[in-house]
């Protein structure tokens, strides 16, 4: 089963470190098999270019199986490209055209700064989970596993927003580069389950602070973040977190 | 736009120096915190509007009905007058937070897409929709709203002919004040008013279209249930609204032909 082969042209930014003012660059690729995923297509362009001598792309990725949320590319100017629900590296090429042209961008956010080409640093992120989104549990013997009963349809609704694999793909999307989605995935999926009670309030009001502090824009319910995110995290959680964060700056004790 | 924010954000400042007010200003001046503001300012203006409405719907009901409550509303005194400015106040609020987070927002993107695409489907505006429209149809709102205010709160006009409703006022049918019916037919009727009066309008429908669904997902209105529902609410109570004051213009060109 051969499929078809693509002759696409590539506009790629490049981009030497943070420092440095990128721009784009046109490739021409020939012969790409209809099968490979974005991301080996990448492969084979970075194949091309380091036989000619000159610096491979720089990309982010890891899994290749839309799990870890490393893959995070701007294409066509859309976040994962144009299927809903997909990673970069689980888009195929099948998805484009012969003699189409690919604009691949990195994602802009001023708390995404750009390492390298494609690359950007996501640690904000991270350290919007240190602020808190987390559970605080003592060690030792483990507990139980069913001392805490919990309803089947918050764990659900829990699992729902724990999804989340943190790629970043709301803020790319986002007209504002608000983090909002992200943040409100991670405040959703503790404050729905008893363990993440006890913390509820004090979560809330550190996460919203550090996303305050790491830059993002603020949120105009747009939705365009759903509608790129490829776990498929409803805007829901947004208002959830919205709740919490009435509630904890209301009433909250800490 | 950086210095017009920080100039707003002077009320906050001294605000948060009244004892018990800081954990109040620290709470709103967060991100979520100013949307939630702007969320409960914007539903109080949407109060206002329902109250307006149906205070100008009784032009239906013609002259005598119009004047009367008119004259009820001048009756009312410093309690007009506080009512005025706790509006003005509601009012700045919701356009110093509207330009805090577009200021929040645009810097947390200095750089550019070469290429922007929604992923959202088809809207009836570009730029993804009503929302991606507030800023532009919140200044025309503002625009609106202070020619209103120059043709029928001060009446001033040069291009509006108040000497009929002066006239009548004077010759003692809306006890000695101007005659506010003729007063509102006359700026409904000229020009340039009238056209104003109806870009603000729509403008304003495509406001509130966004702005209310926005708000109650903003102060955690939300469920699965009941969001379609919310949703077809907000935008009958947008254009119900607009609508409601356009057919007051199509009325005054109707009874003035
Ligand atoms: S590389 Fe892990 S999600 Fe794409």
């Amino acid at each position: 089963m051969s499929g078809e082969l693509l002759n696409l042209t590539l506009r790629v930014w490049r981009q030497a470190g943070p420092a440095a003012s990128g721009g784009f660059r046109d490739y021409q690729l020939r012969g790409v098999s209809t099968h490979m995923s974005f991301l080996e297509m990448l492969d084979v362009l970075n194949e091309q270019l380091h036989q000619a001598g000159e610096e491979p792309v720089a990309f982010d990725h890891d899994c290749r199986e839309g799990l870890c949320g490393s893959c995070s590319l701007m294409i066509n100017g859309q976040a994962h490209g144009p299927e809903r629900g997909t990673t970069t590296c689980q888009l195929h090429m099948r998805r484009f055209r012969d003699g189409d042209t690919i604009v691949i961008e990195p994602w802009r956010a001023t708390a995404f700064p750009v390492l390298r080409d494609l690359v950007v640093d996501r640690s904000a992120f991270d350290r919007i989970i240190q602020s808190g989104g987390y559970v605080s549990v003592n060690t030792g013997n483990a507990p139980d596993g069913n001392a805490i009963p919990v309803p089947g349809h918050l764990q659900e609704l829990a699992m729902d927003a724990a999804a989340c694999i943190g790629c970043g793909a709301c803020v790319a999307a986002c007209k504002n580069a608000s983090a909002m989605l992200f943040v409100s995935a991670k405040v959703s999926q503790l404050a729905i389950l008893p363990q993440g009670r006890p913390e509820r309030n004090a979560r809330v009001v550190r996460m919203v602070a550090q996303m305050d502090q790491e830059g993002f824009g603020s949120c105009t319910n747009t939705s365009e973040c759903e509608a790129a995110c490829p776990a498929e995290i409803s805007v829901s959680n947004i208002a959830r977190l919205n709740r919490e964060y009435l509630r904890a700056s209301m009433t909250a004790e800490f | 736009m950086n210095a017009l924010v920080r100039i707003l954000s002077l009320p906050a400042c001294y605000l948060s120096r009244l004892p018990g007010c800081g954990p109040l200003v620290r709470a709103c001046s967060t991100s979520v915190g100013q949307k939630i503001l702007m969320a409960i300012t914007g539903l109080s203006l949407c109060g206002f509007l329902v109250a307006h409405l149906a205070g100008n719907l009784k032009l239906f009901a013609g002259e005598q009905d119009f004047n009367q409550y008119a004259a009820m509303l001048h009756s009312l005194g410093p309690a007009l007058a506080a009512a005025e400015t706790g509006l003005f106040v509601v009012f700045v609020a919701h356009l110093g937070l509207a330009l805090s987070t577009t200021a929040m927002s645009r810097a947390a993107r200095t750089q550019a897409y070469e290429v922007m695409e929604s992923k959202q489907g088809v809207f009836a505006l570009p730029q993804g929709g009503a929302s991606g429209w507030m800023l532009v149809t919140g200044a025309v709102v503002l625009v609106f709203l202070v020619c209103h205010l120059i043709d029928l709160r001060l009446k001033v006009n040069p291009f509006v002919d108040y000497r009929p409703a002066v006239a009548a006022g004077a010759a003692g049918s809306a006890g000695g004040h101007v005659n506010e019916f003729l007063a509102v037919r006359q700026v409904l009727t000229s020009s340039p008013s009238r056209y104003i009066y109806l870009l603000g309008l729509v403008a304003l429908g495509i406001h509130l279209a966004h702005g209310v669904q926005s708000a109650l997902q903003t102060l955690g209105i939300s469920h699965r249930r009941w969001n379609p529902l919310f949703r077809l609410i907000s935008l009958l109570f947008a254009w119900g609204i607009a609508v409601g004051f356009i057919s007051l213009i199509a009325w005054a060109h109707a009874v003035n032909r």
